[in-house]
């Protein structure tokens, strides 16, 4: 059953161009990783994914639901992981995830049980700007999880993610159907079935399986 | 010729003709003596910006509605044409103070929300050109444009509403001698023609930049600059 | 959301005190600019009043959707199934707590430095008219936020449609406070003009937040 089918998309800045023509599909429980350079296009794809972003042309059905049009329906079901946190300075861990949990209507009681799920039981009370860059990744995705999403859609989670990080993405990507973007091929390969290169906005060559390299 | 050619020519003829009008046609005015001509084209001109401006509003809540690109170009058309209407008005009622009040600009109702509403609109046009181009740009434009639209009625019935200096309604409460009402009407005909052929123009011009924009397709990949992207 | 905004604000506690010091530094800077005595106190101390909030208000919306820009907050509130009509008014209900704040230390103060009367008509009027400025400036900060020049922009388009609020807000507090003029029931206005911008700003806040 595919979760994600995409056909054509394409994404204009102005007269600049994000993403051309790009195809892709996802099925149920697989974990996608996308490759390419900065610049290549990955987050502009994974917004469109997470139905942060809209296409300027082409066909997204995430769940079998027009993607563009019901926005908000699928929103409760995927949980995304932007390039920045998107956490707020002055509040502390616990208390950023709890806003989130009454934004998403989810019950509070989730909040310690992600926070023992991303490894920062200890540092529930700090502030989320004395936390250290890997813990604040840690924080951005227990957001994303607190709903439980059936969806994941991670932005180079692994850019701030201090040691155990490949762990913990593999957690929290157990169960669930991910597209992960990355420009880390070893752990594409650990956490992957699939992977798709982007350059210039384009996909190079076809969505190929990873092969195990021992 | 083309047609956007025939049509300019043909507002420029219109504009002779009531230019005729208001110099040959109508009488001098006994109170307020030549300068009072200029009445003809700063109410013509005040109407012509309310129109546009009509436009922008309908343009952007067609916009917002339904996503419809060529309405949202109307509405950046309708918004410049209006804009130079609007100061059109502005200068023409200061060129007719400065002999008849004795100052160039008072800070009464009527002058005061007709410079807001130049102000909001100038607004519009800036806004446009910093957001985002696409999307964003069109739907903050038409947001801004729907809500300075609420100045409209007030810059019209701000005579009425609060005691002012400018001249009351004067076409409306049939205190102008028929020569002069006739003079009035040809001019505000052939000025709405002169704002409907401007804003055609404009429009062509929009549609053209909006496709040499599409065009410019392959060589450049960008980094979305949207917040949230990368950087 | 309101309560995620305040206890951000009480927690860097950065913003009230300045804002509550600009506003008297802005009262008494009014008092050599505009030389007031005890006679023309009562006709220029509502024009006080309105420029001290006016500004205090844009400093206060400049900042509004300042922490959400810096950390991308704002997509991430977006893709809950929160609707950006409850985003916007949780935010504008913290701006307008915040400027009620302002207008707790700015009423005594010109009270004391104006020697005018504080009635209920007067923060009535200025509370209605807080209103409609909060619902407006929150709109327009969540539109200019993510746009280049945002500094110039917001009072551009904040400023005219403040206007009505202060020239309502500015007759009725000078009637209250014993000057003449002012026609008609401009609390009144007030409240109707509250009523419009509330509606249309919820409206239009899922155009201006969401893509």
């Amino acid at each position: 059953m595919s979760v994600i089918v995409a056909a054509s998309l394409t994404q204009r800045f102005g007269s600049e161009v994000g993403l051309d023509g790009v195809d892709l599909d996802v099925d149920a429980g697989e974990h996608l990783a996308v490759l390419g350079d900065n610049g290549a296009g990955k987050t502009t794809l994974l917004r469109i994914l997470a139905t942060a972003a809209r296409p300027t042309s082409g066909r997204i059905e995430i769940f079998g639901l027009n993607a563009t049009i019901e926005r908000r329906r699928l929103r409760g079901v995927i949980g995304f992981v932007a390039h920045a946190p998107g956490l707020y300075p002055a509040l502390s861990a616990a208390e950023n995830l709890e806003f989130y949990c009454t934004l998403q209507g989810v019950d509070r009681g989730r909040v310690g049980e992600v926070l023992e799920l991303v490894g920062l039981a200890e540092l529930a009370r700090r502030p989320a700007d004395k936390l250290s860059r890997g813990a604040q990744q840690r924080l951005a995705i227990g957001r994303a999880v607190l709903h439980d999403p059936k969806l994941l859609v991670l932005d180079e989670p692994d850019a701030s993610l201090d040691s155990g990080g490949a762990d913990l993405l593999a957690r929290v990507m157990r169960g669930r159907t991910a597209v992960i973007a990355t420009h880390d091929h070893a752990l594409a390969n650990r956490l992957c079935q699939r992977t798709l290169v982007l350059r210039r906005g384009r996909v190079v060559g076809v969505p190929t399986r990873l092969r195990v390299v021992q | 010729m083309t047609k956007y050619e025939k049509g300019a020519l043909a507002a420029v003829a219109a504009m002779v003709v009531a230019a005729g009008f208001i110099f040959l046609y109508a009488p001098t005015d006994a109170l307020q003596g030549p300068v009072q001509r200029i009445f003809y084209l700063h109410v013509s001109s005040a109407i012509a910006a309310y129109g546009c401006f009509a436009v922008v509003l309908i343009g952007g809540i067609a916009y917002l509605w339904k996503e419809n690109v060529a309405a949202d170009r109307l509405a950046r058309a309708a918004a410049l044409v209006g804009l130079v209407f609007t100061t059109i008005t502005l200068v023409m009622g200061m060129i007719w103070a400065k002999p008849t009040w004795g100052t160039y600009w008072t800070w009464d109702a009527r002058l005061t929300s007709t410079l807001v509403l130049w102000i909001i609109y100038a607004g519009y046009l800036m806004v446009r050109r910093l957001a985002d181009p696409g999307r964003q740009a069109a739907r903050f434009a038409a947001v801004v444009g729907i809500f300075g639209f609420i100045d409209v009625p007030v810059v019209h019935f701000s005579v009425t509403w609060w005691r002012t200096q400018h001249p009351g309604p004067v076409v409306i409460n049939d205190a102008l001698p028929p020569q002069m009402l006739v003079a009035f009407f040809v001019t505000m005909a052939c000025t709405l023609f002169l704002a409907a052929v401007m804003i055609a123009i404009r429009y062509r011009i929009e549609l053209l930049m909006d496709q040499a924009a599409e065009k410019v397709v392959p060589a450049a990949i960008a980094a979305p600059t949207e917040a949230g992207g990368v950087r | 959301m309101a309560r995620k905004d305040l206890t951000s604000e009480w927690r860097t506690r950065e913003l009230v005190p300045a804002l509550a010091q600009f506003v008297v530094l802005a009262l008494v800077i009014a008092n050599f600019g505009f030389q007031i005595d005890s006679r023309n106190a009562p006709a220029i101390a509502p024009g006080v009043l309105w420029m001290a909030l006016v500004f205090a208000g844009l400093v206060a919306f400049g900042r509004a959707f300042a922490a959400e820009r810096e950390q991308s907050s704002l997509e991430a509130m977006l893709m809950t199934p929160a609707s950006p009509a409850a985003i916007f008014a949780g935010k504008a209900l913290a701006a307008a707590l915040l400027l009620v704040l302002c207008e707790a230390v700015l009423l005594p103060a010109l009270a004391l430095f104006f020697s005018v009367p504080l009635s209920f008509e007067v923060v009535s009027a200025v509370l209605l008219a807080t209103v409609g400025m909060a619902v407006l400036g929150c709109l327009f900060a969540a539109m200019v936020a993510r746009v280049r020049a945002r500094e110039l922009l917001l009072p551009l388009l904040t400023l005219p449609l403040w206007i009505p609020f202060i020239v309502f807000g500015g007759q009725a507090v000078q009637v209250a406070m014993g000057g003449g003029g002012g026609t008609g029931n401009a609390s009144g206005l007030l409240i109707d003009l509250d009523i419009l911008f509330v509606v249309l700003t919820s409206l239009a806040a899922r155009f201006v937040l969401d893509d």
